[in-house]
């Protein structure tokens, strides 16, 4: 186990590698230059140049950005929040970013299970119908255009909610509500993802041959279901939950600016627009990272719902 | 053979049909028989001719667009065909309990085997420990070396004929009279085959077991059946004992089938013979014999009028206009005739 899971890490460093170099590339092929004032003296211009190194050829820039890399020195913001560290600026729009994420996984997570097995216990009726609407609907439609439909009806015809994130710090009441709607935003395709593919999941679960074993040797439908079909069909599930973590990450790029939340997707935003570079590589980094370990911890838990798996590797 | 006359299980007059897109398929159209205590009754017949059918009927786990349309299923003087979902799950397992054609797909995967055995003792109430004990005294008895070891392990590190063992130790764990074996041996090798047999047999004589075994194998009939009932189209169209199906068979599809089986004398370069067409497509059930198109015997009285059972001995019947009284004498197929011939001389010897 503990081989795999080194031999995994050196994969994720390799890959981390690929990632930053490829990011590096593409972030210094973007026009334009750190500096656009067009009053400023040509001379000036160049010695802001030379001090990041702009001056010199790529691969000489790549070459100081491995060093710098490779001491952990990610460098200071030079536009969005100029000298402030880049770790110092990621650290501080975390928390509303990871806040939403959290909430939206814990709010879709347990909805879409509920209603993947709803569907697949009332197959065929009307029950399933009806969630297979919604379903398609919310895969279809983006979460942009849920986000600015719950804006103007729940908040601004219904005043229910505010129209924007609060701007408070800690995670009071009246922060949590205007939280609701990104949330909401965030959750709805995620949750109609997990009702598709749990339904068909368990669907053919239910239909296993296992399944009429247990029902022959004298447990009711409900019994060899929650005991029997309802773990075999989170095996694959586990295996959606990856794209899933990541893509409510991406969505909230979208989502943070809708309702101006000051996280780590408005940052990227920014930071991209102002030519940032050290900050956008960071954050780039950051979102890479995370999907990254995300993966790997999806692997891992694969040995502890399958037993084939856990056990096939201890030989 | 151990039989008293005592009918455990009977079967009348049964009707069942699936709702499909395309319309209602008669899988089963008056299925009669009944099973005695103690005894093994095989029903044979090709794929579609409605045995398992008929037998998920009796445990009551047809799936949901099955309607069960006439007829009833008494066991131990109560109508199955009228028992709840509740009622079943109280005889399931502890009456009645069934195994599977493929005992690769009828264990849960990611359980071990060990709990698998034990869930049927905890659902009726056991103690965790005496479960337990339970099941290891029941994978020894169907043949599990190493018991206390392999009860911890998972269904993928056993082999197709172990699985099948283990399905057997959960039919059996709670002491069912009635044992329904749906192709138990097809999915395994020749070898594996009978000792699986072998051990059904075995258990059988050692708690006084009735069996119903389905089968298309008409070598393993042979090899554990007490009775036989044949089965065409979702009807029987014979039974009888094992030995007036196998050296007095009466009706033609029973013939076809006896023929089509090679056996010891069977050289490579023999043409088998093979039952011309297919059979009938139940979503509309043929009128008068279903057999008949693919019957070379058949009259015309076939294609109009379903034949009645006609009694051929106390224990033997067979649907089939031939028996008819002014039929025409048609006598076993040459072949046929042959090969009974070299069985008889073969037993004698």
């Amino acid at each position: 186990m503990l081989r795999y899971i080194s031999q995994r890490l050196i994969a994720m460093a390799i890959t981390l590698f690929l990632i930053i170099s490829l990011l590096f590339f593409l972030v210094h092929s973007m026009p334009g230059s750190i500096v656009n004032d067009p009053m400023l003296p040509i001379d000036i211009k160049e010695r802001i140049e030379a001090k990041y190194h702009l001056d010199k050829p790529l691969v000489v820039q790549y070459v100081y950005f491995l060093g710098d890399f490779l001491t952990f020195n990610f460098g200071d913001s030079i536009k969005v929040q100029p000298k402030v560290p880049v770790f110092d600026i990621i650290k501080d729009k975390l928390p509303i970013t990871i806040q939403l994420n959290i909430l939206a996984l814990l709010f879709t997570l347990p909805i879409g299970v509920i209603c993947g097995i709803m569907a697949a216990l009332k197959k065929n009726t009307a029950t399933d119908h009806g969630l297979n609407m919604m379903v398609v609907l919310f895969i279809s439609v983006p979460s942009f255009v849920i986000a600015a439909l719950l804006q103007y009806i729940v908040a601004f015809k219904w005043e229910l909610v505010p129209i924007l994130l609060s701007a408070e710090q800690a995670l009071t009441w009246t922060k949590f509500k205007s939280m609701i709607l990104p949330i909401l935003a965030l959750s709805f395709g995620e949750i109609a993802i997990v009702t598709r593919y749990l339904r068909a999941e368990l669907c053919e679960t239910l239909n296993s041959d296992y399944m009429l074993l247990a029902r022959t040797k004298g447990l009711s439908q409900m019994q060899a279901t929650l005991r029997h079909a309802i773990r075999n069909s989170f095996i694959p599930l586990a295996n959606i939950f990856i794209p899933m973590i990541f893509s409510i990450l991406s969505g909230a790029i979208v989502i943070e600016n809708i309702f101006s939340v000051p996280g780590l997707g408005s940052l990227s935003i920014n930071a991209i627009n102002a030519l940032d570079h050290p900050l956008t590589i960071a954050v780039m980094f950051f979102y890479s990272l995370i999907a990254l370990i995300s993966i790997l911890v999806v692997d891992l838990s694969y040995g502890i719902i399958d037993p084939r798996i856990r056990m096939g590797g201890k030989k | 053979m151990t039989t008293n006359n005592e009918a455990i299980l009977q079967v009348n007059d049964l009707h069942i049909t699936f709702n499909t897109f395309s319309g209602k398929v008669h899988a089963v159209r008056g299925v009669q028989f009944d099973l005695r205590k103690g005894e093994t009754l095989a029903i044979v017949g090709e794929s579609g001719s409605g045995k398992s059918v008929t037998n998920k009927a009796i445990v009551g786990i047809l799936s949901k667009n099955a309607n069960i349309e006439r007829g009833n299923i008494i066991y131990r003087g109560a109508d199955l065909t009228q028992y709840s979902e509740r009622q079943f799950t109280q005889i399931r397992g502890s009456k009645i309990s069934m195994i599977f054609q493929d005992p690769m797909s009828s264990l849960n995967p990611i359980m071990k085997v060990g709990k698998q055995i034990m869930e049927a003792l905890r659902v009726r109430n056991i103690s965790k420990a005496e479960a337990r004990q339970r099941a290891i005294e029941l994978m020894i008895a169907v043949g599990i070396p190493d018991p206390e070891k392999r009860f911890e392990q998972y269904p993928f590190q056993f082999s197709g004929g172990m699985r099948q063992r283990i399905v057997i130790a959960i039919a059996l764990a709670c002491d069912p009279e009635v044992l329904i074996c749906d192709e138990p041996t097809t999915a395994l090798d020749v070898t594996i085959q009978a000792q699986i047999l072998d051990l059904i047999k075995q258990i059988q004589k050692e708690r006084d077991l009735s069996v119903i075994f389905i089968t298309h194998d008409l070598g393993v009939v042979a090899n554990v059946a007490d009775r036989v009932a044949v089965m065409y189209a979702g009807k029987i169209v014979e039974y009888g004992t094992v030995d007036e199906i196998f050296y007095n068979p009466k009706h033609p599809y029973t013939w076809s089938l006896l023929v089509s089986m090679p056996d010891l004398d069977t050289s490579s370069s023999d043409e088998l013979l093979v039952i011309p067409g297919t059979p009938p497509n139940m979503l509309y059930p043929p009128k008068g014999d279903a057999f008949a198109p693919r019957n070379r015997y058949a009259m015309r009285i076939d294609y109009e009028e379903d034949p009645p059972m006609y009694r051929v001995s106390d224990t033997h019947y067979a649907a089939t206009w031939l028996l008819h009284p002014n039929a025409p004498k048609v006598e076993i197929p040459d072949v046929l005739k042959k090969r009974i011939a070299q069985q008889t001389e073969r037993l004698v010897r």
